[in-house]
């Protein structure tokens, strides 16, 4: 069985910014449209209590939540720290979460918490540790664990693996399963000068189990387009969401928005531009699968 | 896998790590940024594989990582972060730089900075007086409104011989001045009076977070409650260590501030 069985179709990130317009919606006995679930990052809601634990234990009574992890440092030397372990666990638990994700990068380094998504080298030796702490990490957590590809702004070192290729050999090495985040993608593309399909195209789409997609913006002061999740969704992003959905069928896809958050009726406008990306997806992939196409008159 | 490959990882994440982290990278790496690297122990080949990268591009995450701890510390401290006007940024970076996050919640970067920097504020001229207490005080302000739910009623009255159990959320914060009394304005720079002030801070059942100035026995009384002692011995302590004469004023005052404490939520009731 499938470990995304009980959660598909498009959801939003959980944000504090729009928590209340939730509780506010659910307290009319309205389903924020296009909403199938949320996704929360426990970082923000453990050891926690007050209003903030209080909204998302009663939005969890009306949606299922996916839970996406910021700070496990899956590839970083330091070793994991048991009580924040244990306290993950227990929060992966509470939100009946059936896998729990986080970020193929290093966040900590020398006992120090950097709190950003810092990039590996593309080696054998990395990839071979990480896939030996994702191992460790599922054991401490309890469940599966899906990792997502980041948006890295350089590769640290010399390549002696192509992007791909280390991505493919984390994935089984390890086990976990891939959230694949399709604007850091596209980002990376546009950063290197490639194509960002032919990177999709490269990767094990059969251990998909969830998509991510955000919007980004071209910094000057970088020379980069950085991974913002500070702006609108590209068509161009959707279309690689759409792309991915054809080849995978039903999975949950995620929107983030962490700055310049609009109001959530905005978002939802947003998110049913996702949902008509994931709608596309699953037509070309029931088409691909020979399913019956409904036909009305004068299609 | 290439022999050297094993060792080359924790070299490159120390270099990634260093250009985020290290003192005065901007300087370093424009003036020789394979030095840099080759002083981190990086092969000459990864050197100057990185060094080929540029400047810009070197420094993106240390500029991605320092402005988000910047924003995250201001929005727990805003009005210190006020104060501090320019310097503000100068402090985070320091921090950074000396001691930089230990924790897995970016929520307590606040709190690991002000445990840093305000000994150091304490002992610069140009920092106001006041602003590791007015620091202290948002931080209370955000601790309470987040600390952990705790259990509800006991229903055990509380008796002379008995501990007290009170709500998760409740401190007792101690400062040198009245910051408490500061507009609320972030633009405001009124001074704060230096006098010693003890504040207890709850959340009330609308998770709102409300203070009480209490007096200097009041609070003595408190504090030794907070710490397990029973109601006696909190009593009977804080009266002698303020050289309080222990009257019926006392215990009367006591039972009142007790019983508002209870009609509050902030004290759950005697300790099982």
């Amino acid at each position: 069985m499938s470990i995304t069985a009980s959660v598909d179709g498009v959801g939003l990130g959980l944000r504090f910014a729009f928590l209340d317009e939730v509780i506010e919606a659910i307290d009319e006995g309205e389903r924020l449209p296009g909403v199938a679930f949320f996704e929360v990052s426990p970082e923000n809601h453990m050891r926690r209590g007050g209003h903030v634990p209080a909204a998302v234990e009663r939005i969890a009574e009306h949606y299922r939540f996916l839970t996406h992890g910021l700070t496990l440092s899956v590839g970083g030397l330091d070793p994991f720290d048991r009580a924040y372990m244990a306290e993950l666990r227990r929060f992966i638990e509470r939100a009946r979460a059936p896998f729990h994700s986080d970020h193929l990068c290093f966040s900590s380094a020398g006992g120090r918490m950097l709190h950003d998504l810092l990039p590996l080298p593309l080696s054998r030796a990395s990839a071979i540790h990480v896939a030996a702490r994702i191992r460790e990490a599922q054991d401490l957590l309890g469940v599966p664990i899906a990792i997502e590809n980041i948006t890295r702004y350089f590769v640290p070192g010399e390549r002696s693996m192509d992007e791909a290729d280390y991505l493919t050999e984390v994935l089984e090495r390890s086990g976990a399963r891939l959230l694949l985040d399709v604007n850091n993608v596209w980002v990376n593309a546009a950063n290197d000068g490639e194509d960002a399909l032919s990177f999709l195209q490269r990767l094990p789409l059969d251990r998909v189990v969830q998509l991510h997609v955000a919007g980004h913006d071209r910094s000057e002061e970088h020379g980069l387009v950085i991974d913002t999740h500070g702006a609108s969704t590209t068509e161009t992003v959707l279309d690689l969401c759409a792309w991915v959905i054809a080849r995978t069928g039903p999975l949950p896809v995620v929107l983030e928005r962490d700055h310049r958050i609009p109001p959530l009726p905005e978002l939802l406008i947003e998110l049913a531009r996702v949902e008509a990306a994931y709608a596309r997806g699953l037509a070309a992939h029931a088409l691909e699968r020979g399913a019956p196409r409904e036909v009305t008159h004068g299609s | 896998m290439a022999p050297d490959d094993a060792a080359r990882f924790p070299a490159l994440l120390d270099a990634v790590a260093s250009l985020v982290r290290a003192p005065a990278v901007e300087a370093r790496i424009a003036a020789d940024a394979e030095a840099f690297f080759a002083e981190g122990g990086l092969s000459a080949a990864d050197a100057a594989s990185l060094a080929a990268l540029g400047e810009r591009r070197l420094l993106v995450y240390r500029k991605l990582v320092r402005r988000g701890l910047t924003a995250a510390i201001r929005l727990e401290i805003p009005r210190t972060a006020a104060r501090l006007g320019g310097g503000f940024e100068a402090w985070v970076e320091r921090f950074i730089d000396e001691e930089a996050p230990r924790s897995h919640y970016l929520r307590d970067v606040a709190f690991e900075l002000v445990a840093w920097a305000a000994p150091r504020w304490a002992a610069d001229a140009l920092v106001p007086d006041h602003l590791g207490d007015l620091a202290r005080h948002e931080l209370t302000a955000f601790e309470v409104g987040s600390a952990e739910d705790g259990g509800g009623v006991t229903g055990i009255d509380l008796e002379l011989d008995t501990r007290a159990r009170f709500h998760a959320s409740v401190r007792l914060a101690r400062y040198e001045h009245a910051v408490h009394r500061l507009l609320a304005d972030e633009g405001a720079r009124d001074v704060p009076a230096r006098e010693p002030t003890a504040l207890l801070a709850y959340r009330d059942a609308e998770h709102e977070v409300r203070y009480l100035e209490l007096t200097p026995l009041a609070a003595a009384i408190l504090d030794r409650l907070l710490l397990g002692e029973t109601l006696r011995s909190a009593v009977v302590g804080a009266s002698s260590a303020l050289r309080s004469a222990l009257g019926p004023e006392v215990l009367a005052g006591t039972a009142r501030l007790l019983d508002d404490l209870a009609q509050r939520g902030a004290l759950l009731g005697g300790a099982p």
